[in-house]
């Protein structure tokens, strides 16, 4: 028998955007300053995700500028909107659309005096990076002549707005309720290597699937799915905090073990954009979702590849080497066997394997 | 103690200082230089993100007595670039993607800098092993691989330097891959966190933790500490002026233990002190007398009657139980062919952001209490904090700082509240910044769970019935227990139409570290079983992994679990995109690794054995070295 044992394995998954089973809120206010930048406020944004590079991009998109020129103040109770909390993969979808919506409405206001200065119908107005005009006309002018011209009658363009999604609670008796307005579905593929004398298992390669609704920073997303496969990774083969009676054994890094550069497959996204027709971005999200299927996704992988069931997480060497050492010899036999059996109950009526 | 003179070039330009005899290089950058882009992730040496040159040789400074750096020259983060400037690496890392949190980016900056200045034409399992005494909990790596690998280009040549520039966008900003607009400040480390900030007259606090699992507290006397020179306040739970109590769905826990200890690590007094160093004696001269109970440490044990109750307000130790029905499910596996029945179990993780929490708070010149800190959800927290202090909410102002790494492990207002009582009982600036044993042993964890599963099958593979139980160790507060079993059994049987379920998912308390939010909020550990289920039933009927997920798939107009009929669906779509990329080679899943066409194809790594691939260590590594 040799050594090294290969197995591929898949899982699937869903995930529900926003807060779970209640009605989910987020306010922004936003600004076409001096200059033609931009200025959006809002109550949470960045852990990390980056999110503030796609709320610079929705503002931007929103309001014809660039996203380096939106300035963004947030995180602040006393200083700006509720915004709830940064978590539930609910900032893209939630902070999102509200900054979107704000951004639109500051744009309007800038809109509605530039059409009567121009004399031309608002819908026939357009702006990217910075430059506004009128469809079907000369009329051409920077973003930043364009504010200057708006305050000069005497009109700040400003705009706030309030995002919801409606989520319903959950009947206490039947669980029954809409939890969600917008749902997320995911596949993974793992490819691993089973050392079979040292029980080790290693990760090669990692084919992630998601629908996170539109696209903002298809980048953004990638980086979302390669970190959330990683600590997936990280909890299906290492980590494991244990106490004894309430004691941490696992009191340090030393002792509770996390991926490293050395342990990363190849990780392989594809990015699916089913958009969300409940929103204004259409955007869903993928924060979370991204770590649903690994982990399932590698112990029917390590099952392809030497015949053990995993079914208590993490798959340590220890453990793989115990089931190993339970099985053997012939554990792939066993395995068939027991497969044969199922499927021989199967075929005389049902029962319990 | 006397103090040391310590004398260095850092960044090239000289420097003397007096230090202390016990002080770390870190503490040197740090509290004596103000370099704060050098991070302390786990005081241990095990993490990387304290990484720095000495003497042009890349080291942990918290690892390194700054004593022993007498003389040196020293490199930081700060340092790598002119003011202002960014190098290629640098550069490379705000291209690609390569910061998330940023915490740990610092530290990953100076070893990958490391890597290249050592050897410019390291390949990439060179570079990844000269990286792995650096830890990242964000990106998964895989940008910061393609960072290094940028920028070895760019600096031999061999790539121009407009890789680095933003890509151009078409006709709309959404859709582009823009470069994230907060990456300068954190791979030059000029971002500041709320350990690197600093008041003027600030002081500095530190808590005293229990000990045991579950304990009567019968007294606390801190008159000792309190008469200690430089001590300027001390707090328990006698000083909370308002209803305290705070959780993210039920409000259980005080913001130091109030008659009763639940868990080790649980907050029982803290200080104030003009230094860490006081406020951490004073904490030995505080008295605690306990009276030992019996403890719970096994969710199972927590449902026994007679059990010990943890929280009075819950005599059975329930946090929640969520119930789903759906059809009938008697009936349901009296259709089926094929009943699978088995246990998963999943274990506690912890979240091991590299930031450990920290905060300051400070009371305002109009009154205002003022809490900054990493916290994941400022709005709830001041909600919180303004019952317990018994000030109208406007009053209480959260600041959100920079997050060094969430996933949930920060929704927890677990230490604020002792902050904003210091600050309120000397009107001064005050500081906490957690260690990492610290981190460990008070914040929470995720759930680990054991589900009892029983699957009904038709021979065709279609799911007739799911009876899905979960019990989870909710560990010693509620925090976000209820949330997160309400959505495991939402998600629990996968994105599968099922007509008959029955599932129950209830979390317990015991004196284990609470259990909280983390990433996926429960349902990772539901899933997990599901996903297992799915393989062993397709085994046992002889199918495709892939066949039989679709044939029980939800599509448009699916009702959901909890009855919920889907507008969209798109797990057909992303079923398809994994299969056809992955070049998935159909088949039963039967332990048929052996016999595969499809590994090993371009788009998986090579095994990696260590120590095997840096130029001029030994190539011949004995076979028993081959690590994960």
């Amino acid at each position: 028998m040799s050594r090294m044992k290969r197995g591929r394995g898949m899982a699937a998954s869903w995930y529900g955007i926003a807060r779970t089973a209640t009605i989910d809120r987020a306010g922004a206010w936003a600004e076409l300053d001096d200059g033609g930048t931009g200025k959006v406020v809002t109550g949470v944004t960045e852990i990390g995700e980056g999110i503030l590079t796609v709320l610079a991009q929705i503002a931007a998109d929103e309001m014809g500028i660039k996203p380096e020129d939106v300035t963004i103040g947030d995180n602040d109770t006393a200083r700006s909107p509720e915004a709830a909390h940064a978590g539930a993969t609910r900032q893209t979808y939630m902070i999102g659309n509200s900054v979107a919506l704000a951004s639109r409405e500051a744009f309007r206001v800038l809109g509605e005096e530039m059409a009567e200065h121009w004399d031309v119908d608002i819908n026939d107005l357009r702006a990217f990076d910075g430059e506004l005009w009128a469809e079907g006309t000369n009329h051409r002018m920077s973003m930043d002549d364009a504010v200057a011209t708006c305050k000069a009658r005497g009109i700040v363009p400003v705009g706030s707005a309030s995002f919801t999604a409606h989520g319903t609670g959950l009947d206490p008796m039947d669980g029954s309720g809409n939890p969600w307005q917008a749902y997320v579905f995911g596949t993974q593929v793992a490819e691993v290597e089973v050392d079979t004398w040292t029980g080790e298992v290693q990760v090669l390669g990692i084919w992630a699937a998601h629908d996170v609704g539109r696209a903002i920073n298809p980048r953004g997303v990638e980086g979302q799915i390669e970190g959330g496969v990683v600590q997936g990774l990280g909890q299906a083969l290492m980590e494991e905090y244990i106490t004894d009676k309430g004691h941490a054994i696992t009191h340090g890094f030393a002792k509770y073990i996390l991926p490293t550069s050395l342990d990363i497959p190849q990780i392989n996204s594809i990015i699916i954009e089913d958009p969300d027709p409940k929103s204004p971005l259409r955007a869903k999200g993928i924060g979370e979702p991204s770590l649903v299927p690994t982990a399932p996704a590698i112990m029917n992988a390590i099952y392809d590849a030497i015949g053990v069931r995993i079914k208590t997480l993490p798959a340590t060497p220890e453990k793989i080497l115990k089931a190993l050492r339970d099985h053997v010899p012939g554990h792939t036999q066993i395995a068939r066997d027991n497969r044969s059996l199922r499927a021989k109950t199967a075929r005389h009526g049902a029962v319990t394997v | 103690m006397p103090k040391l003179t310590m004398d260095a070039e850092v960044n090239g330009r000289k420097v003397r200082r007096e230090i202390q005899p016990y002080s770390r290089l870190l503490d040197f950058l740090r509290d004596n230089l103000n370099l704060t882009g050098t991070k302390e992730g786990c005081g241990a040496g095990e993490c990387g993100t304290c990484s720095v040159f000495v003497n042009g040789k890349l080291v942990k400074s918290c690892l390194m007595p700054a004593a022993k750096a007498q003389g040196t020259r020293i490199e930081t983060i700060e340092g790598l670039a002119g003011l202002g400037d960014l190098t290629p690496v640098q550069r490379a890392f705000h291209k690609t993607g390569a910061s998330q949190c940023g915490y740990c980016i610092p530290g990953m900056v100076m070893a990958a800098t490391a890597a290249l200045r050592e050897n410019p034409g390291a390949d990439i399992e060179e570079i990844k092993e000269r990286l792995g005494g650096n830890i990242c909990r964000c990106t998964g790596y895989t940008k910061i691989f393609e960072a290094v690998e940028m920028a070895k280009a760019v600096i031999a040549g061999d790539a121009p330097e407009t890789v680095l520039e933003e890509d151009k966008v078409g006709d709309s900003y959404i859709g582009a891959n823009v470069r994230r607009l907060d990456a300068p400040s954190k791979v030059s480390g000029r971002l500041k966190y709320a350990a690197d900030m600093k008041m003027h007259d600030m002081l500095q606090m530190q808590v005293l933790r229990s000990p045991l699992a579950h304990a009567k507290i019968l007294s606390i006397d801190t008159s000792e500490a309190e008469a200690m020179e430089d001590v300027v306040c001390v707090i328990t739970e006698e000083d909370v002026p308002g209803n305290d109590g705070f959780g993210v769905f039920v409000h259980d826990q005080p913001i130091m233990a109030r008659g009763k200890v639940r868990h080790v690590g649980e907050a029982i007094a803290a200080v104030a002190a003009e230094n860490v160093l006081t406020a951490r004696k004073a904490l030995s001269k505080i008295k605690v007398e306990y009276e030992a109970l019996p403890g719970l440490y096994d969710p199972a044990d927590a449902m026994k009657p007679g059990a010990p109750v943890i929280h009075d307000y819950a005599p059975d130790n329930l946090v929640k139980h969520i119930p789903v029905r759906k059809g009938n499910v008697e009936k349901g596996f009296a259709e089926a062919d094929l009943i699978l029945e088995d246990d998963f179990r999943t274990q506690q993780v912890e979240h091991a952001y590299l930031e450990p929490e920290a905060g300051i708070a400070y009371v305002d010149p109009d009154d205002v209490v003022v809490v900054i800190s990493p916290s994941q959800n400022i709005t709830h927290h001041r909600h919180m904090l303004a019952e317990i202090i018994a000030k109208p909410i406007n009053k209480v102002r959260f600041i959100m700082s920079p997050v060094g790494g969430g996933f949930g492990g920060k929704e927890d207002m677990i230490y604020q509240g002792m902050l904003a009582l210091c600050a309120m009982k000397t009107h001064r600036p005050v500081q906490l910044n957690f260690t990492r044993e610290e981190s460990l042993i008070a914040s929470a964890k995720r759930h680990p769970a054991r589900i009892h599963y029983k699957m009904g099958l038709t021979l065709n593979g279609r799911i007739t019935a799911i009876s899905f139980d979960m019990l989870s160790d909710g560990g010693a507060y509620g925090m976000s227990s209820e949330g997160v079993m309400r959505k495991a059994a939402i998600l629990s049987c996968g994105p599968y139409e099922v007509k008959n379920l029955k599932v129950d998912t209830r979390a317990v308390y015991t004196n284990n570290t609470p259990s909280g939010a983390f990433r996926t909020f429960g349902a990772m550990q539901a899933q997990f079983a599901t996903e297992s289920m799915m393989d062993m039933a397709a085994e046992a009927l002889g199918m495709d992994p892939f066949e039989i997920r679709r044939i029980n798939m939800m599509k448009i107009g699916a009702k959901t679990h909890t009855q919920q009929t889907l507008e969209t669906a798109s797990l057909d779509r992303v079923l398809e995109a994994a299969e056809t990329a992955s070049r998935w080679e159909k088949g039963v899943p039967n332990v048929r690794g052996a016999e595969r066409d499809d590994l090993n194809g371009p788009d998986t790594r090579q095994p990696c054995t260590l120590g095997a691939r840096i130029k001029g260590s030994r190539n011949e590594t004995h076979p028993y070295e081959k690590v994960a």
